[in-house]
């Protein structure tokens, strides 16, 4: 009997101090703040007298054939930004005469190629060549989130099927250029 | 246990009593004495976590940068301090992306707010976080007004005011911050908190 007293006041004593080591005059709460931002790609706005690039009368008047100083004034994407790694892909279709869509006649062409540039974005522009077997540079990634401005650009237009051609005459002649900024994952 | 315990100490207490009471009654007094220890604490945080959620405007012409974030507001309740003499401290880290990215120009990797922790004395202990957009110095610290009286109430913590250094674009990812709250002896009663 007293064996099992003397065990039970031993209890008590545990019992009473946990609470006198667990507290003091000072407490402190923890809790987290926690938000996350997706990631996000915007094209920004494109500037430079309007969305078309105007390269003229295609061909030399005095020859028939396409003129080899064909150029018109880059376009900008203003406020263009990542806000995580991404890759910027440039596209291209070719210049078509509009008007005359049938097959042209031996020794004529109703398409232009050229090769469209987007610069500013990675070290190394996105490059795609209307026309060719492939454009290993068209795509380029960014390691890190980015914003800024792209530069657009097109040159080196030439008579899809060869030099030797002429173009037919046409009020038109339409090719698209495409940018795209996507996050890379 | 505990119980067989609290009933045999009165049995043994009579026991002695009824050995040394022999004669004559005698009469003595017998002062009581102890003590209360100083105890603040503080309720756990309701909720515990605070998520603010996306923090990026997605479209518009605010696109990437810190949308509106509504207030957010936490409560300890049943906070107490059992002495005269006693202040809230809140320590705030504001919310910075998980990575170790460098920043580059033109975004930020951080998110600052104000909090304010009320309900306790006169005034509420008010403390801004400034981290910079590449999330350095993200911690700030006050300490508010003393409460001079022993209470208990609900400690209530608002954090408002999210905004990105600059107003920048923000960097995608995760963002953490902390909130530490300190309920403990204002700088007079002699204890450093």
């Amino acid at each position: 009997m007293i064996k099992q007293l003397g065990y039970g006041l031993a209890l008590c004593a545990v019992a009473a101090a946990a609470p006198v080591f667990a507290q003091s005059d000072t407490d402190a709460k923890n809790f987290a703040v926690i938000g996350n931002v997706p990631a996000l790609c915007s094209g920004g706005i494109l500037t430079g007298a309007g969305s078309t690039f105007d390269v003229g009368v295609l061909i030399d008047t005095a020859t028939g054939f396409l003129r080899t100083d064909l150029a018109a004034p880059d376009k900008l994407l203003a406020g263009s930004f990542c806000s995580a790694r991404s890759t910027i892909a440039v596209d291209a279709t070719p210049m078509l005469a509009q008007n005359f869509t049938g097959t042209p006649p031996t020794g004529f062409s109703r398409t232009v190629n050229y090769t469209a540039t987007a610069s500013g974005w990675t070290a190394t522009p996105a490059v795609f060549t209307v026309g060719a077997a492939s454009n290993p540079a068209s795509v380029q990634t960014r390691p890190t989130a980015f914003t800024g401005d792209v530069t657009v650009g097109v040159s080196s237009f030439t008579t899809a099927e060869g030099a030797a051609l002429r173009m037919v005459a046409d009020t038109s002649y339409v090719g698209t250029v495409t940018v795209t900024l996507a996050v890379a994952n | 246990m505990q119980i067989r315990c609290l009933l045999a100490l009165p049995l043994l207490a009579f026991a002695g009593a009824a050995i040394a009471q022999t004669s004559d009654t005698a009469t003595g007094d017998v002062t009581v004495g102890g003590n209360v220890a100083r105890l603040c604490v503080l309720g756990q945080p309701s909720p515990p976590t605070i998520d603010v959620g996306q923090m990026a405007e997605t479209s518009g012409t605010r696109v990437g940068r810190i949308r509106t974030i509504g207030a957010q507001v936490v409560i300890l309740p049943a906070s107490f301090c059992n002495f005269a003499g006693s202040a809230v401290s809140v320590t705030a880290t504001a919310l910075v992306v998980n990575d170790n990215l460098a920043v580059q120009p033109g975004f930020a990797r951080a998110v600052n707010y104000s909090a304010s922790a009320s309900n306790w004395a006169g005034s509420p202990t008010d403390v801004t976080t400034a981290a910079t957009a590449s999330g350095a110095t993200p911690s700030a610290t006050s300490t508010g007004a003393s409460q001079p009286l022993p209470k208990i109430a609900d400690v209530r913590l608002d954090l408002i005011n999210f905004s990105a250094p600059g107003d920048a674009l923000l960097v995608a990812g995760s963002y953490s911050g902390l909130v530490t709250v300190t309920l403990g002896p204002d700088a007079s009663s002699g204890d450093v908190q």
